[in-house]
């Protein structure tokens, strides 16, 4: 049973571009592939290890202009450009984390704000390598055959299929990390940092792991955004705002859970676009009154809530256990697979 | 519960936005992205203003060849991934046979890339930056002047007027697409005069604060304050800040939209008096055609039109021209294809002047394709006067006379 | 060196009008230890009640501050009522979340009410500078100095000569021995989460004359504000102070000694270095 419906969801995620002709409805699952990949790389250092990071933007922008600077300039191909991006963006986190990761909690998520602020400022104003606010365009991606077949850059399928991979990758180092020694010492470090110290993990270094893991998927994201949109600025990829919203994604859908983001990520996006559809505005209004009753109501989110109800009622078997919710709204939301 | 939600997700939008079945004369569909909510939403208002007066007039006389125009509006919130997004959808959702709009650079860049991918014509009635037309873009056509074209009259103006030339000049501008390109078009042709440039300044958008800025320029004294803002209340606080801290150069000259507009006599009162505002131009105010449209506007929405209004105005003209010689057949990709072949051979005159699209170079080197070639002459140095904008430059379209050198403040 | 003592003037006057906003921030810090990711949207809405205030009753808004700051604390009573009392058990990071979609909520929901228009205040005493000495004085500016400062000495009065304002001081210190010394914790929770919220109001209202106001403003005040408390050590009222008025200058001498597009950044540069070095702020005691 469980067998099955997972591989019909995988064939179904795999057949999507052939299932559907509607270049837009293909569209709008890149949106949602973008956003789970965001939200789940984001879950990896904010989630399992409570690091709240306001300033992801900052790893999606490198990213971006890295991939953009590697096509254009050096003459890279896109694709291999968009790894170098991610590759460039972990490596751009190291120190910052280094440095970070000296402060806790809100001091930890003010300094990651200012971090990307100034990344942004850098962007905006080292116009010899970013062009600065004229920002980076490609005109067309380079032909490309994978097995004989060239790759039509004017579909949607190619990149679906990327995004496919980098939210497939993604939620595999989540669901590994989880069940690892590092995921064992993350959530060790979420739980209480001086505890963790005390019995002999070196926080510094586990953190700074998670957020070299964490930037460089979001780093991914950035490239990917650069080559799908073909035009990026500062303003498109720094913003504070892309940074927030980044953390809606797995707070909605189950903070520290492997399936949350991808959830959180379906979630979003359908209310996003039925309310730009519908009401032509306010999808930010729901975002903001979302995250307010989730966190309110919901602290383990919208998958953290459903596997625990299906949890309780796998190991209780019997039907007449209803009610069985106490716990629900623990502070600390519990990890689950 | 992947496939379901999946097939549950394509059957929710495919409902929302499918489009309904029409019968055979079905109207010729314009799709305009634009930002009708967000920080950008009144001027999407004024664009939605102006295309529904323009589309009423021609559809009153009958459409096109006896079809309708319709505008369909997308909400861009000024996002450039949503502008992609909407002007995807547009394309392949709404079948629209033309875009049009796009409001600010950003924006328009990634519609203009979707449109060339997707091939279909994407008219730019406003967003001035001269990378939509010199990328090579062959589907991306311009009516209005490109950002490096708006200097051109205030370049005249010191050119022509006796003594009129700066002897050194300040340059402020913000650090948008906009603002480093109108920046450097100034400063590149005050090298070329050999004029001392005393300041060269970047701001942040939405700076709140120009005393700091402005108290530097103070110290330097220039000749010409030259002032470049994107956004309409940057250019109102760095007008009230350089005058408050006592900048006091010949002549205060503002480049960008928020120069022009009302708000900027109205928040500012007597301090916006003899400001000059050199900017793409709203028509010649000295032509029939333009003065009735403005009378027209005004008498329908009760507020006078200016850029803005005038350039969607004209842009719905140029398309119903356009759909009017192309052959259309009711294959979308073929009736794309002739609206491009017909918008490349348009040659006529709207209230906003002259429209014939060419390939030239532009002022600071950039290839256009598809540009406006009368565009050097729609742009206009203007004047606050009593709390009104008059044109003073060139003296063709001058509702009045100049006032220079700025007279001193009265204590 | 009238170019430095007119940049150092503007930045004083402006940083006192910082140094308010950032003091509700830091009071809240102080006594409940969250820090509010919507500081700044109750700016914003002190600034669009100034406006609205002279819209449409024609009151000045340095007579409708009256108006303003009462209302603004009963808002953040009701804040603290009905939405942040609950969450507060959550930790942190839980408000921390809270609050950041709170501050979405208002700023969009501003954004739907009044249009993303910009907006002035123009008041038409205040169009020409005052000129002491060739050193340019913005009216509007420095009436809201004087405002500013007035409510800073009462604010200062009322924590440190009544009781209840001990009473924040000592929950501020320490919630436990505060309780047990009969100090009803939950109480002055909810007092100086709305003190925070009228200090920021009325810090809008009086910003609104030397700004303009649209509804997302709030975005930059915020994170300037969180610049300012982490310079002067969260939780600390003089450092809140000291913080806004030395960002401020350090803003205004940047744009014209070193370069006005890199002035933002100065104050992320210095932000980071104090967070790094003195996490305590360079005035406030180390507690982090």
């Amino acid at each position: 049973m469980k067998i099955a419906a997972t591989v019909l969801a995988i064939l179904a995620l795999l057949g999507a571009p052939l299932l559907t002709a509607n270049p837009f409805v293909l569209h709008l699952l890149i949106l949602t592939l973008w956003a789970a990949l965001l939200g789940a790389a984001w879950n990896l250092l904010g989630g399992y290890a409570g690091q709240v990071s306001f300033g992801h933007a900052a790893y999606l922008g490198v990213g971006a202009y890295a991939t953009m600077i590697l096509h254009l300039r050096v003459g890279w191909s896109p694709w291999l450009a968009l790894l170098a991006g991610g590759v460039l963006a972990a490596v751009f986190a190291g120190p910052i984390g280094w440095i970070c990761f000296r402060l806790r909690g809100p001091y930890f998520s003010l300094a990651t704000l200012a971090v990307a602020e100034i990344t942004r400022l850098v962007a905006l104003n080292w116009e010899s390598l970013t062009a600065g606010p004229m920002g980076l365009l490609v005109t067309t991606l380079p032909p490309l055959t994978i097995f004989g077949a060239p790759v039509n850059w004017e579909s949607k399928a190619p990149f679906y299929y990327v995004i496919l991979a980098l939210s497939a990758l993604v939620t595999l180092t989540t669901w590994h990390v989880a069940r690892s020694r590092l995921g064992a010492f993350l959530l060790a470090v979420r739980e209480d940092l001086d505890s963790a110290e005390a019995a002999g993990i070196d926080t510094v270094r586990t953190r700074v792991l998670a957020l070299v893991l964490s930037a460089f998927f979001v780093g991914a994201a950035g490239g990917f955004y650069a080559i799908y949109y073909r035009y990026i600025d500062p303003d498109a990829v720094f913003t504070i705002s892309l940074s927030v919203e980044m953390v809606f994604v797995p707070v909605v859908g189950g903070i520290a859970t492997t399936w949350g983001p991808i959830v959180g990520a379906v979630f979003l996006t359908t209310i996003g676009e039925v309310f730009r559809d519908r009401f032509q505005s306010g999808h930010l209004i729901f975002y903001g009154f979302f995250m307010m009753i989730v966190i309110r109501y919901l602290p383990e989110g919208i998958w953290g809530r459903l596997s625990q109800w299906w949890a309780k009622r796998s190991a209780t078997a019997a039907p007449r256990t209803r009610r069985g919710t106490a716990n629900g709204k623990s502070p600390s939301p519990t990890p689950s697979p | 519960m992947h496939p379901r939600f999946l097939s549950r997700l394509a059957l929710i939008l495919g409902l929302a936005l499918s489009p309904a079945l029409s019968p055979a004369q079905e109207p010729l569909k314009i799709g305009a992205p634009q930002p009708m909510t967000g920080p950008d939403a009144p001027f999407g208002d004024k664009f939605k203003k102006a295309y529904t007066m323009a589309l009423d007039e021609i559809n009153a006389k009958g459409g096109i060849n006896g079809r309708k125009l319709e505008i369909v509006l997308e909400d861009h919130q000024a996002k450039n991934p949503l502008a992609a997004t909407v002007a995807e959808k547009l394309i392949t959702q709404g079948k629209v046979l033309v875009l049009t709009g796009g409001r600010a650079s950003g924006q328009a860049m990634e519609i203009a890339s979707v449109a060339q991918r997707l091939k279909t014509p994407y008219l730019v009635d406003h967003p001035s930056a001269d990378a939509i037309t010199s990328k090579g873009f062959d589907w991306v056509f311009r009516n209005n002047p490109t950002g490096s074209i708006y200097p051109e009259a205030w370049k005249k103006f010191v050119t022509d007027v006796p003594g009129a030339m700066p002897k050194s000049a300040a340059v402020v501008y913000d650090n948008s697409l906009f603002g480093k390109t109108i920046g450097n078009a100034v400063m590149t042709f005050l090298k070329s005069k050999g004029v001392t440039i005393t300041n060269d300044e970047a701001y942040a958008v939405n700076s709140l604060d120009f005393k700091p800025v402005m108290t530097k320029v103070k110290g330097n004294n220039p000749d010409y304050l030259l002032m470049v803002a994107v956004s309409t209340t940057d250019a109102i606080l760095m007008t009230r800040h350089a005058k408050e801290i006592g900048v006091t150069p010949r002549a205060f000259v503002g480049f960008g939209g928020g120069f022009g507009v009302e708000d900027f006599a109205k928040q500012l009162g007597p301090l916006a008096e003899n400001v000059y505002s050199s900017a793409a131009w709203s028509g010649n105010p000295n032509d029939g055609a333009t003065a009735t449209f403005y009378q027209n506007f005004k008498a329908k929405f009760g507020i006078s039109p200016h850029e803005h209004e005038t350039e969607g105005y004209a842009a719905m003209y140029i398309l119903a021209d356009a759909f009017r010689r192309a052959k259309l057949t009711g294959n979308l990709e073929a009736d794309r294809a002739a609206v491009r072949e017909a918008l490349l051979a348009t040659d006529m005159t709207t209230v906003f002047g002259k429209t014939k699209f060419g390939n030239y170079a532009g002022p600071l080197g950039d290839n256009y394709v598809n540009q406006n070639v009368n565009s050097p002459e729609h742009v206009v140095l203007a004047q606050w006067r009593g709390g009104v904008l008059l044109n003073v430059w060139p003296k063709a379209m001058a509702e009045t006379n100049f006032v220079f050198p700025e007279p001193p403040e009265k204590k | 060196m009238e170019t430095f003592i007119q940049s150092l003037v503007s930045g004083v006057l402006t940083g006192a009008l910082y140094a308010m906003i950032a003091m509700g921030l830091t009071v809240v810090f102080g006594v409940m230890r969250i820090i509010n990711m919507a500081h700044g949207e109750m700016v914003m809405l002190g600034m669009f009640g100034a406006w609205w205030a002279q819209k449409s009753w024609g009151l000045d808004p340095f007579v409708s501050i009256l108006v303003w700051t009462p209302a603004m604390f009963a808002l953040g009573l009701a804040i603290h009522r009905f939405l942040l009392r609950k969450i507060m058990p959550g930790g942190e990071l839980n408000v921390l979340l809270y609050t950041a979609g709170l501050s979405l909520l208002i700023a969009n929901l501003a954004l739907l009410a009044f249009s993303g228009d910009y907006r002035t205040i123009s008041l038409p005493y205040a169009l020409r500078p005052m000129r002491p000495f060739g050193i340019a004085v913005p009216i509007p500016l420095a009436i809201a100095f004087g405002i500013a400062l007035a409510l800073t000495t009462a604010l200062w009065a009322f924590l440190t000569r009544t009781d209840t304002g001990r009473a924040i001081r000592a929950t501020a210190q320490n919630p436990e021995s505060a309780a047990l010394m009969g100090v009803n914790v939950p109480r002055i929770e909810s007092l100086t989460f709305a003190l925070g919220t009228a200090l920021a109001g009325a810090a809008g209202v009086l910003l609104a004359p030397s700004l303009y106001l649209y509804p997302t403003v709030g975005e930059i005040l915020s994170v300037k504000c969180f610049v300012i408390v982490v310079l002067g050590g969260l939780g600390s009222i003089p450092g809140a102070i000291v913080g806004g008025i030395l960002l401020s200058v350090v803003e205004s001498l940047g744009a014209v000694y070193v370069s006005v597009a890199w002035k933002d950044a100065i104050g992320f540069v210095l932000f980071l270095l104090v967070l790094l070095f003195r996490p305590g702020g360079i005035w406030g005691v180390a507690r982090a």
